[in-house]
């Protein structure tokens, strides 16, 4: 019997990683491995960015191609670019890890306090114009340069309110409120 | 505008926010995680945010991951790195060029088997499969380099073969490129002859239709002109596991 697993009926349309994926969900491994070849670099980055610890964020990145292989029939174009639900993925498998892990692994207090010092912190790719950088970065400018930088650090280093809270030695009821009255402007701001 | 109260439950649209954001524990995560697998409209909230914040993880350095990250994930999806198809894409030119060939391959099968199968006028209630649309496995040869060679679409109920090259130049020594069976541990069965350049359908021999099976190695050897064609003699380039 043939592998009924594997079908030609849902094909991909657009990009390269979208058809690769959608052979992915069929079960064909060489489509896999070309999409890990392709994007590990980018996603193993995303990784080590939440997990300090390289052997965390190695296994991290095994957690996300096997999520990959297991998930890929569950992408669906209309809601997101392939990058960006691979890079979701990614980030959502290293937060998941970091906290797994004793508080001690977590990164230092240091660190955060320097990260929210620089509210002036632009994204490397100033060059890049894609429609939704720009308005992502339009509508933080919005925001105050603290607050700001308080999303960016808890976008990035992955932490729980708990966690800020006690960094920043403020009161969890004012970084909570903080935070959501930001993502309340950000809302605003990106429209639907 | 004032700041919320902290102790007012958060809307849907705040959770998935803080969800994507990545500030709740991890508790709160499992439960919004199952949440997004079951109910439609917050996995919509969820994915606006994670569109919106995506433009951020694109601006993160890539890092090539170390070799043994593969072979361990190979392993916990249980297979055997030796299986075809695993020599390893090396470098991202090889990975653009096989994204881009499956990319137009794909389409080409697409129309193919629109063509084949043309849709139902009316709608079958509750038909997943209805008669007439075989669900049809393809399979990719490859060079022994990584690089992709043929695709093979393989219709059962018909007995034939869409076979997709690559183009290549025609060998020089004006070799015919054949394609053989081999199931699993019984000797090559020739099934066509088949273009390096152009796409086609070709006839299965009806005796070695019961061979096209998940698990049997599809290959292309490269034949002299008048070759017999009870066992391949030339230089196999191409291979691809069912």
């Amino acid at each position: 019997m043939l592998d009924a697993g594997t079908t030609s009926r849902s094909v991909g349309q657009g990009t390269p990683l979208e058809a690769l994926l959608s052979q992915v969900a069929l079960g064909n491994r060489e489509a896999f491995e070309a999409l890990y070849r392709g994007t590990s670099g980018q996603l193993f980055g995303i990784c080590l960015r939440v997990l300090a610890e390289r052997s965390e964020a190695e296994d991290a990145l095994q957690d996300v191609f096997t999520a990959v292989w297991r998930k890929a029939a569950q992408f669906d174009a209309t809601r997101a670019s392939a990058t960006a639900w691979l890079a979701m993925i990614a980030r959502n498998k290293a937060i998941d890890r970091l906290r797994s892990l004793p508080a001690r692994k977590v990164r230092t207090d240091l660190e955060l306090a320097q990260e929210l010092e620089d509210p002036g912190a632009s994204p490397p790719q100033q060059a890049q114009t894609a429609s939704e950088r720009v308005q992502l970065e339009r509508c933080l400018d919005q925001l105050e340069p603290r607050r700001r930088a308080l999303i960016r650090a808890a976008f990035f280093e992955g932490c729980t309110y708990e966690e800020l809270a006690t960094r920043l030695e403020s009161p969890l009821g004012s970084i909570k409120s903080w935070i959501r009255r930001s993502l309340l402007q950000l809302r605003e701001c990106l429209g639907p | 505008m004032s700041d919320p109260d902290p102790t007012e439950p958060p809307s849907d649209d705040m959770l998935a926010a803080e969800l994507v954001l990545g500030v709740l524990d991890s508790e709160q995560r499992s439960h919004l995680q199952a949440r997004v697998d079951a109910d439609r409209t917050f996995a919509d909230r969820v994915a606006y945010w994670e569109r919106r914040f995506a433009p951020w993880l694109s601006d993160i350095e890539p890092v090539e991951p170390p070799a043994r990250t593969w072979t361990r994930i190979c392993q916990r999806l249980g297979w055997k790195e030796s299986e075809p198809g695993f020599s390893g894409l090396r470098g991202s030119l090889a990975f653009w060029r096989t994204a881009a060939v499956f990319s137009a391959v794909i389409a080409v099968v697409a129309i193919w088997v629109a063509l084949q199968h043309p849709p139902p006028s009316q709608p079958i209630a509750g038909a997943q499969n209805p008669p007439g649309m075989a669900r049809q496995a393809v399979t990719a040869l490859w060079h022994d380099d990584g690089s992709p060679a043929w695709l093979v679409s393989i219709a059962p109920s018909h007995g034939t073969l869409l076979v997709v090259p690559v183009p290549t130049r025609p060998d020089s020594q004006g070799r015919a490129p054949q394609l053989w069976v081999i199931p699993p541990g019984k000797a090559p069965q020739w099934v066509a002859s088949v273009s390096s350049d152009m796409s086609e359908t070709v006839t299965v021999p009806s005796q070695v239709r019961a061979s096209l099976v998940a698990g049997a190695v599809l290959a292309v050897s490269l034949e002299p002109a008048g070759a017999a064609s009870e066992a391949p003699t030339g230089p196999i380039v191409a291979k691809g596991s069912i």
